[in-house]
């Protein structure tokens, strides 16, 4: 009965999410909170989340294969299907930013490797055919090493690429930074990290499945993982703060000024970073289910916060003749179709994972 | 091989925005959507002030980071050094939008001249509907349509891709001045060729002490400007404490 609620649910937000393509393809873009100042906004921002938190998961797959880290096997399997799921929630969400995605064939007819946009593209085509090959020999009770190495590099291009897809915009100061490059790729291993935590557990308490002993010191040395990481991310955030903020003169940070009062990036401070890190850094919490479930939903909140508010903080102040009558700010409140967008996306990305976890034994381990 | 530029005279400048309206009429450009523009700014405090206005457009950087940036090369550079764009490449990433410092490509969000488009009558039978009023002057969406634009590009851009000033290159490639430099009354706007040592452009950047916009993001803008208006004057002093 519960599964019938939860697939009635994620059946609606795909209903919602299917009007919403229907009323952007027709009614237009202006369905989103658009102007020709935000030109990046909500979708843009959750195809990045999801995407990241895909690349995240595919290092925490990685782990047995890279790091020789053999236990971790148990989990490897669910870590592929996550990643599969969460990178086709980006791609809905990239599809619905894009103002002709039919055109997309011209990445092949008429590539520009000079462009990250090209590389994304690229690398992310290359990805999916991997995931996809991985999960099924896993599937099929046979583990592949090439794969594994294969999977973990991508993982590594694609996080980087997308820092340098926002690290090359001379035009925008505030995303224009090699720090991108390093930010992202940490980024997504915690969110990876919160999401394998997440979704393992509360799979397990909705299944009424016994936690073993094995996987529950597997779960408490993830949890370790992520509150160091979490941390010394949340280290890497405040600098960028006081460097780029704080204490620069620069016009071009005024923009990222502007942003630090804002609730994104409150949120990816406290919530996503600061309590995340503070209760899987404490033992008597770090062992816990609820400590573990908070922290990973926590987190996850706030590194999705987080990239709304990397987006933002290059678009909100409008350039050269875009600022002619506006005012030096332009304020962003997302639309209801750019929440529809989000909604479709998670919703999609939800029941591939539901259907994964019925139907293709997630808890098995490869041979 | 040509290197167009433009040279725009400030000191011509008398803002007329003869320039804004007759581009748009020439590349029947949606209403919201700027190909040529201003920057408008205000200097001092009050009662000495003093208003500033800059006419802009795309400026052709010869180092343009929209053609850097566009995945599909829909967005490219011309081998007379026009920004070009080619709207069926166009996926709409808006990522040219993103990269140019100058915010002079626009993203159509949805139809084009969506007034005209309009079924709706103020009055039933007594007033007629813009879309009906366009039918009767057989224009194509509008009735002032320009048919000359789409020797080079599509007439009217289509909802969901990016569109921006093209230095008038249907007009340039028949011998033709941009529509803008055209219709300036002031002849504030000088087009030519920087490889032309002779080209008029070439002698006023070396006449005066031209600016570009942005000129230290290494982008090589090919609108240059010289002079400035001012009639104002003032009696010679050094100040004093």
């Amino acid at each position: 009965m519960k599964l019938q609620i939860w697939i009635g649910l994620l059946g609606l937000g795909i209903l919602l999410g299917l009007m919403t393509v229907y009323r952007v393809y027709t009614v237009g873009f202006v369905v989103y909170a658009k102007t020709d100042v935000l030109v990046w906004t909500l979708p843009l921002a959750t195809y990045i989340f999801f995407s990241l938190t895909s690349a995240g998961l595919a290092f925490v797959s990685s782990i047995p294969i890279i790091f020789g880290v053999k236990r971790y096997e148990a989990i490897e399997k669910r870590a592929i299907f996550l990643e599969l799921a969460v990178l086709i929630g980006s791609f809905v969400c990239l599809v619905l930013h894009l103002g002709s995605p039919l055109h997309v064939i011209y990445l092949l007819l008429s590539p520009n490797p000079a462009s990250p946009l090209w590389w994304l593209a690229t690398l992310y085509t290359i990805y999916l055919v991997i995931i996809v090959s991985a999960f099924w020999r896993i599937h099929t009770a046979r583990s592949s090493k090439i794969l594994g190495v294969l999977i973990f590099l991508i993982a590594i291009a694609t996080s980087t690429t997308l820092g340098w897809l926002m690290g090359m915009t001379d035009a925008r100061p505030t995303l224009n930074a090699s720090f991108f490059t390093m930010y992202f790729p940490l980024t997504a291993f915690i969110s990876g990290l919160a999401a394998m935590l997440l979704f393992s557990l509360v799979t397990a308490y909705f299944s009424n499945r016994e936690i073993t002993q094995e996987k529950n010191t597997l779960y408490n040395e993830l949890a370790r993982i992520l509150g160091i990481a979490a941390g010394l991310v949340l280290i890497l955030f405040l600098w960028r703060s006081i460097i780029g903020g704080i204490s620069s003169t620069a016009e071009g940070y005024l923009a990222f000024k502007n942003i630090i009062g804002s609730i994104p990036y409150n949120i990816e401070l406290w919530l996503g970073l600061f309590i995340p890190s503070l209760l899987m850094l404490v033992p008597s919490i770090r062992v816990t289910v609820w400590g573990k479930v908070t922290a990973g939903a926590l987190l996850l909140i706030g590194m999705f916060a987080g990239r709304l508010e990397f987006v933002l903080s290059g678009v909100v102040r409008p350039l050269g003749q875009m600022a002619e009558g506006r005012p030096e700010f332009i304020s962003y409140m997302p639309t209801i179709s750019e929440i529809l967008v989000v909604a479709f996306s998670l919703s999609i990305m939800l029941l591939i994972y539901t259907l994964g976890e019925r139907f293709l034994k997630l808890e098995e381990l490869p041979e | 091989m040509s290197r167009y530029a433009m040279v725009i005279d400030l000191q011509r400048c008398v803002g007329c925005s003869s320039c804004s309206i007759s581009c748009r009429n020439e590349n029947n450009v949606s209403e919201g959507i700027y190909w040529s523009h201003k920057i408008t700014e205000t200097s001092g405090t009050f009662p000495n002030v003093r208003f500033h206005y800059i006419p802009t457009l795309c400026n052709h950087c010869e180092d343009a980071p929209c053609v850097r940036g566009c995945p599909t090369r829909a967005m490219h550079k011309l081998d007379n050094g026009i920004t070009m764009h080619d709207p069926k490449k166009c996926i709409g990433c808006r990522y040219c939008m993103i990269n140019c410092p100058y915010g002079v490509i626009y993203f159509n969000w949805s139809d084009p001249h969506e007034f005209w488009r309009d079924k709706r009558t103020l009055m039933k039978g007594g007033s007629s509907s813009p879309a009906e009023e366009n039918r009767k002057v057989g224009g194509k969406v509008i009735p002032y349509y320009n048919p000359e634009r789409a020797e080079t590009l599509s007439g009217i851009r289509a909802k969901g891709i990016v569109e921006k000033c093209t230095f008038c290159d249907h007009r340039v490639k028949n011998g033709k001045l941009p529509r803008c430099v055209e219709a300036c009354p002031a002849d504030a706007r000088i087009f030519g060729d920087l490889d032309d040592p002779k080209s008029q452009v070439n002698k006023l950047i070396g006449k005066f002490r031209p600016f570009r916009l942005k000129e230290s993001l290494g982008t090589k803008p090919g609108v240059f400007y010289i002079r400035d208006f001012s009639s104002a004057s003032y009696p010679r002093t050094k100040g004093g404490i």
